[in-house]
């Protein structure tokens, strides 16, 4: 390799224009090389070699277009910054004054913190965003929300009425309580609006269901009384307490009743105020809010149903 | 109706706990009737809390006892707490929004979105 070496650092000297004609390229130095080659190769190798080296050691004009042609770069070029160009630093202090830092320095420091500081910033702000990707596609198309469940209660005629009863048929489920003093009986005049208008619009496929949340005070007779005057298709639903506690907290729903009251005891029973829309399957559709109106409602819940492409029952045992 | 035959001047009938025997549209027609009047008799003298604290209490004794009592009378006890303190909760909730308001914010309470998915 040492003669490769030569030959290399001898072409690259050759290319000196001062030095350029005292090199020894006459003498065949690249065996390294061409030893690598079949003989016929070699030879052709060879003569390369030896007319490159004929033309740098026998051509003044050769350098002297590199030369020029190096000055023309020179005149065309611009600096790409515009720190001083290294050329213009005169002696040799300033040229050391200049590299005493060596290559760091405050402008140096500035760009290197900003540069860190905001790769740091957009790595910790993509590491978010697919986190947050993650949970989205997780929770996407895995399966509805958990709203609703198998129940067995008794409905105001003091016939049991199961779960499976709802099947079918679209079920508004609302829970309340006939002692409720403003926002149950605004809510069920709602919901008596709201079915009447799905039936106008879609038939008899919608099942209006109350759940009292006060089954001391709630009993068949109680929500039969209560719900006639709000509409004649209300199904009121009852049952003992921890049936009726089972049935909420499959809905999600909230419910302060106490557990031992007395005959007669006067209290009110805190709970949640939505409807929930099953659907025909039992399964939890979408949660309607105090903020709907009976129209937006009606909408909403005629919208879905029209959606339902699976069979309705249309006859009922309670019509 | 049966439960209601028991004169009008005895008000709804109700249990010994002081709760509605049977809640019905007419009870509750008649209780907020006889809660608005009460309210009104309130705002007449400048009352906003009735229950609780003593002063209120005392005040709204002093000047609106006679609609308190047919309020009590015609309502379920739980629900006549459950108004006067409502009434104190709605008025709060009237200034806190008519402040921000003022300064410029915007009220958006929290709620489903009505057209869900």
């Amino acid at each position: 390799m040492a003669t490769s070496c030569n030959c290399v650092a001898a072409a690259m000297r050759s290319l000196r224009p001062a030095a350029a004609m005292r090199l020894p390229l006459r003498s065949p130095p690249c065996r390294t090389f061409t030893s690598f080659h079949h003989s016929n190769l070699q030879r052709s190798s060879r003569t390369i070699w030896r007319q490159e080296s004929a033309r740098l050691s026998g051509s003044q004009r050769g350098t002297q277009q590199v030369q020029n042609l190096a000055n023309g770069l020179r005149g065309q070029s611009r600096p790409f910054s515009s720190s001083t160009p290294r050329q213009k630093l005169k002696t040799i202090q300033q040229v050391k004054a200049r590299n005493k830092g060596g290559p760091f320095n405050l402008t140096a420091a500035v760009l290197f913190i900003a540069t860190a500081g905001a790769l740091y910033a957009y790595f910790t702000y993509e590491k978010e965003r697919m986190a947050r990707k993650r949970i989205a596609e997780q929770t996407k198309g895995i399966g509805k929300p958990k709203v609703g469940g198998p129940f067995d209660l008794i409905d105001h005629n003091g016939n049991r009425f199961t779960s499976d009863d709802m099947m079918g048929k679209y079920a508004l489920v609302y829970f309340g309580f006939s002692h409720c003093p403003d926002i149950c009986p605004d809510e069920l005049d709602k919901m008596a609006l709201m079915y009447d208008k799905v039936v106008e619009k879609c038939g008899r496929v919608l099942l209006p269901i109350m759940i009292t949340c006060d089954p001391a005070r709630d009993t068949p007779e109680v929500l039969k009384e209560y719900l006639k005057e709000f509409h004649p298709d209300i199904i009121g639903l009852t049952g003992p307490y921890e049936k009726i506690k089972d049935v909420c907290k499959a809905y999600r729903v909230y419910f302060s009743t106490p557990p031992n009251v007395k005959p007669g005891q006067d209290y009110l029973v805190d709970h949640s105020i939505y409807f929930y829309l099953m659907d025909p399957e039992g399964d939890f559709v979408e949660a309607i809010g105090r903020n709907f109106t009976a129209d937006q409602a009606a909408k909403v819940i005629s919208d879905h149903i029209k959606d339902w492409e699976g069979p309705l029952k249309k006859k009922d045992r309670w019509a | 109706m049966g439960w209601f035959s028991s004169s009008e001047t005895d008000g709804v009938k109700k249990t010994s706990g002081g709760a509605f025997e049977k809640p019905s549209r007419t009870n509750r027609a008649k209780c907020y009737e006889a809660r608005d009047a009460f309210f009104e008799c309130l705002d007449r003298n400048n009352i906003l809390d009735s229950i609780n604290t003593k002063e209120g209490v005392a005040a709204a004794k002093k000047a609106c006892n006679e609609q308190d009592v047919v309020f009590e009378k015609n309502c379920a006890h739980s629900w006549v707490e459950y108004f006067k303190k409502q009434r104190v909760v709605n008025y709060q909730k009237e200034q806190t929004i008519k402040r921000i308001e003022a300064q410029g914010g915007e009220i958006q309470a929290p709620q489903l979105p009505t057209r869900g998915s």
